[in-house]
């Protein structure tokens, strides 16, 4: 086939892309992904009803955490999705909340009795934090990875390791809701591990999954 | 072949333009952006290929393809040259990648991409076309009419009887198993 020929079929293929669609795309995957992640939580494990979780402070603090994270993720994924784009600044952003929630811990256990230290910062439920953000993070980045695949991401370890970011701390942003942990330090440890978990992964699996 | 140096912002300008009139839906715009690119796609790809490498037209073929499959990916509020720079710059490492040649594609500048502009079309060996001919006969018919004929879609839905919105989903998913098909190939 002549180039010529190619462009003709292409230019007879030229349908309206609105300046929105990659955004939309990402959004539906999200909200999709998202909405299963949630039915996981509330009907697998469990959690009081939303207004009552609502009106407990740890809540929205484990929330204002894993939010930031899950926008920055979000924002670099897209970034990541587009050739030529910048992406320096995310990743930085990503480590400044971290290192926010890091003082945020650390301030907390020193306030504390050496006696509560151990307690403030296993909690009840380390064993099983990190690894159910992983497993809820699975629907997120599913959804993210058919998105992304319509888009152009030229660097497949470190866009799936993003998606993997995203998709872990939006999961952990749910996980909140049933988590009954209070502690900032115990956030800062295990949910962060869980994300960590799920960016690994992520980016394994980001490998053979973004080629195209 | 030569003389866009200097002139990056003008090119810039003029690329960007087209894009944006190719993604509100205008196929002319389109037409003139593809046609451009692929000049200057030649051209990037002669410097890192040489001039006799028998697989150059192909690969300007799938870059083409790439770009104009993934354009939603773009972003109007960025400049267009170094989105058009990476895709090309990729498909050009996957291309070593899977003919398994170990060699380094230096990244550069954006700029590179419209340093040259180089209209001959060279000779193309069969990828696309012995591709199309596994298509199924609808899809393949179709492509004929729309490549060969000149048809437009509509006219050449009309001729088969079929509606302009199904023939336009079945050009776009047959241009979609193309670039596949070329990707999955092992050469």
């Amino acid at each position: 086939m002549k180039t010529g020929d190619l462009i003709e079929l292409l230019a007879n293929d030229a349908a309206a892309t609105p300046p929105g669609v990659a955004w939309r795309r990402l959004g539906n995957a999200l909200a999709a992904g998202g909405a299963l992640t949630l039915l996981l939580v509330i009907l697998w494990l469990r959690c009081q009803p939303l207004l009552m979780v609502a009106v407990q402070p740890w809540f929205w603090m484990k929330a204002a955490y894993t939010g930031l994270l899950t926008v920055s993720g979000v924002i670099l994924v897209r970034r990541l999705a587009t050739p030529g784009a910048p992406v320096r600044a995310l990743p930085m952003w990503a480590a400044m909340i971290f290192l926010a929630m890091v003082v945020l811990g650390a301030g907390q256990l020193l306030a504390a009795t050496p006696g509560e230290r151990l307690g403030l910062w296993l909690g009840q439920t380390w064993r099983v934090c990190s690894p159910l953000i992983l497993l809820l993070s699975v629907p997120i980045y599913v959804g993210l990875i058919v998105a992304v695949r319509s888009l152009a991401p030229i660097h497949p370890i470190r866009t799936g390791a993003a998606v993997g970011f995203a998709a872990g701390a939006l999961a952990a942003t749910l996980y909140g809701l049933h988590c009954p942990e209070q502690g900032a330090a115990f956030v800062v440890t295990w949910y962060s591990l869980g994300i960590a978990a799920a960016t690994t992964a992520g980016g394994l699996a980001g490998r053979r999954l973004l080629r195209w | 072949m030569r003389g866009q140096y200097g002139q990056f912002d003008q090119v810039e300008t003029e690329l960007r333009g087209w894009m944006i009139c190719s993604l509100d839906g205008d196929a002319g715009a389109h037409r003139q952006l593809l046609g451009a690119l692929s000049g200057y796609l030649r051209g990037y790809f002669v410097r890192r290929l040489g001039r006799d490498a028998a697989d150059l037209e192909d690969l300007v073929q799938e870059t083409l393809l790439a770009i104009h499959l993934k354009r939603a990916s773009y972003d109007r509020t960025l400049p267009f040259t170094p989105w058009a720079y990476a895709v090309a710059r990729y498909k050009l490492v996957d291309h070593f990648r899977r003919s398994r040649r170990r060699v380094h594609v230096p990244l550069e500048d954006a700029g590179i991409l419209i340093g040259v502009d180089n209209p001959e079309e060279g000779a193309v060996r069969t990828d696309l076309e012995r591709l199309l001919s596994q298509l199924p006969e609808r899809q393949r018919t179709l492509i004929e009419e729309v490549k060969i004929k000149g048809f437009s879609v509509e006219e050449a839905a009309q001729k088969r009887g079929v509606t302009a919105v199904s023939a336009r989903v079945m050009l776009h998913r047959s241009l979609q198993w193309l670039s596949q098909a070329v990707r999955d190939e092992d050469r």
